[in-house]
């Protein structure tokens, strides 16, 4: 621009890119597959079914601390200076959604590491890459009898871990996409619904041995209860916003009917990440055997619903601000 | 304690860019960002317009967003109440920029650090100078000073003088205000 004053670059540069989406993305991700694990380990305790070691678990016990070490790396990847990111985790700023985010992930990722090992812990020994983590399993064997609170402790750091994403958005007070309270509940649904689809997928493409029916259909249904869910909470999302009034309501027009970010919302988040998949779960998934292409392509659209969803509250957020 | 306030009386300035360009030579701003702009926004209906210069930079919160959300505290307030940055322990995870209401922060291009007016604070003011942009300035629209001495520049400019402080309704308490153009065409 040729202003007199110079360019207004600046004040329309997108400060949180995509390696922001897919970290939340991640995250969410992460922690729901986690939930996941522990919720189908816990069902199975109660019902003593034979399979304790149910692919689920282990799907979810494997795709939790991976999918947060990827989504840590591509945070520390987008600083300005990735090289100074351990002043992070130096300096504390207590009222930061930020070092808060910090604290829990600095808890939250070494338990879910060390989570894996212990549902892990035969196929690592067995293992000739991984046996040198022996001594290690057998280390944390010995602490067999706390097992139960390293469960207890790890769930609710995934539910931190889900909200946390979304307060951490929310916190920016000027953008009305982001400023509002229903964002960190937005983000522990949809998250707890792509847990599920990828723990699904994880557990067909590697666990397919103790492949549980059952926990598949059990599943299938807890995902799409969660995505009914996640309809009333996006509906309010933009109710709210609307009924803000000024700013934030013309913010919330602009999101939806934007060329580029509304049609990201319409067809990726609304048609391909909701409407989809519960006409599939109506349709091919009702009554009939669990048909794996159906189970594969509907988790398949759950996640790409669920990343469009954060790069559409990312990217939307920050140009969409009803200015 | 000082309390440093800078005003600009929209009726004296005449959008110039001194202030601007003194700002960029005093802090050595990288190519293609600025700490401070005076935008020229024309209002009213032919014949009847006036122009409006509104400065553009940091107010200085006093209840600062930025500092609040800065994970390492790199963002900081002197005791003065100057809102400054620790370029040391800045991991330029850009939060600070969102957060500010005024869009006063950028990252610079070069070294990556977040970028914004600091009234001079460090090169010129702690040593008993005024701002670079305020001793430009030809028509004296801008002054600046403590609040809290009453016989100040600042403190008569702002005693005989309404001062509008921008966005007021987000309680964050500037320290810049402006005294609203009442010259040109009529168009209310
Ligand atoms: S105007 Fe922005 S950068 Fe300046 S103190 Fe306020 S919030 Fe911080
Ligand atoms: S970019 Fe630097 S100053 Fe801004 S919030 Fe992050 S660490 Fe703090």
């Amino acid at each position: 621009m040729n202003n007199m004053w110079g360019s207004m670059e600046q004040f329309s540069h997108i400060y949180w890119p995509w390696p922001i989406a897919i970290y939340l993305f991640l995250a969410g991700l992460s922690a729901g597959a986690i939930m996941i694990a522990l919720l189908v380990k816990w069902n199975k305790h109660e019902d003593n079914t034979n399979s304790i070691w149910d692919a689920m678990v282990k799907a979810g016990a494997i795709t939790g601390p991976i999918a947060i070490s990827v989504g840590l790396l591509l945070l520390i990847v987008d600083l300005g200076k990735p090289l100074s990111f351990y002043w992070l985790m130096l300096k504390y700023n207590f009222v930061s959604v930020m070092t808060l985010g910090v604290l829990i992930l600095c808890v939250y990722t070494p338990i879910s590491f060390l989570f894996a090992m212990i549902i892990f812990e035969k196929e690592i020994e067995n293992s000739k890459l991984l046996s040198f983590l022996s001594p290690i399993t057998k280390f944390i064997r010995s602490f067999a009898h706390l097992a139960k609170y390293v469960e207890y402790i790890l769930m609710i750091l995934a539910i931190c871990v889900a909200m946390y994403t979304g307060f951490l958005l929310s916190a920016i007070q000027k953008l009305p996409l982001w400023n509002t309270p229903i964002l960190p509940l937005l983000f522990l649904v949809s998250g707890f619904s792509s847990g599920i689809a990828a723990n699904i997928l994880v557990g067909m493409a590697f666990f397919k041995g103790s492949l549980n029916k059952d926990s598949i259909k059990y599943l299938l249904v807890l995902d799409l209860r969660a995505i009914m869910f996640e309809i009333p909470v996006l509906i309010m999302l933009f109710l709210g916003l609307h009924f803000a009034g000024g700013q934030a309501a013309e913010a919330g027009v602009q999101a939806i009917t934007h060329p580029t970010y509304g049609m990201m919302f319409w067809i990726g988040v609304v048609a391909i990440g909701i409407v989809s998949p519960i006409v599939i779960a109506a349709t091919a998934l009702k009554n009939h055997a669990y048909r794996p292409v159906y189970i594969v392509l509907n988790c398949f659209l759950i996640l790409i619903g669920v990343v469009l969803l954060r790069f559409f509250i990312v990217y939307a957020g920050q140009i969409c601000t009803g200015l | 304690m000082k309390k440093y306030v800078m005003i600009h009386d929209e009726n004296l300035c005449i959008g110039c860019q001194a202030c601007s360009v003194a700002c960029r030579n005093e802090n050595d701003t990288s190519d293609g960002v600025y700490r401070l702009q005076v935008h020229a926004e024309m209002k009213g209906v032919f014949p009847n317009l006036k122009t409006n210069f509104l400065r553009h930079s940091c107010v200085m919160c006093e209840n600062a967003p930025c500092v609040e959300v800065c994970p390492t505290k790199a963002s900081f307030q002197t005791d003065e109440g100057i809102v400054l940055l620790d370029e040391s322990i800045c991991v330029s995870c850009k939060y600070c920029v969102l957060a500010c209401p005024y869009d006063a922060r950028y990252v610079d291009p070069i070294t990556k650090n977040i970028g914004k007016c600091t009234f001079c604070f460090t090169n010129r003011v702690a040593g008993g100078e005024q701002p670079a942009c305020v001793t430009v300035c030809p028509t004296d629209a801008l002054t600046f000073g403590d609040a809290n001495d009453y016989n100040s520049e600042v403190s008569k400019v702002i005693a005989t003088n309404s001062i509008k402080y921008p966005k007021s309704e987000l309680g964050t308490k500037p320290k810049l205000g402006f005294v609203e153009n009442k010259k040109g065409g009529r168009y209310e």
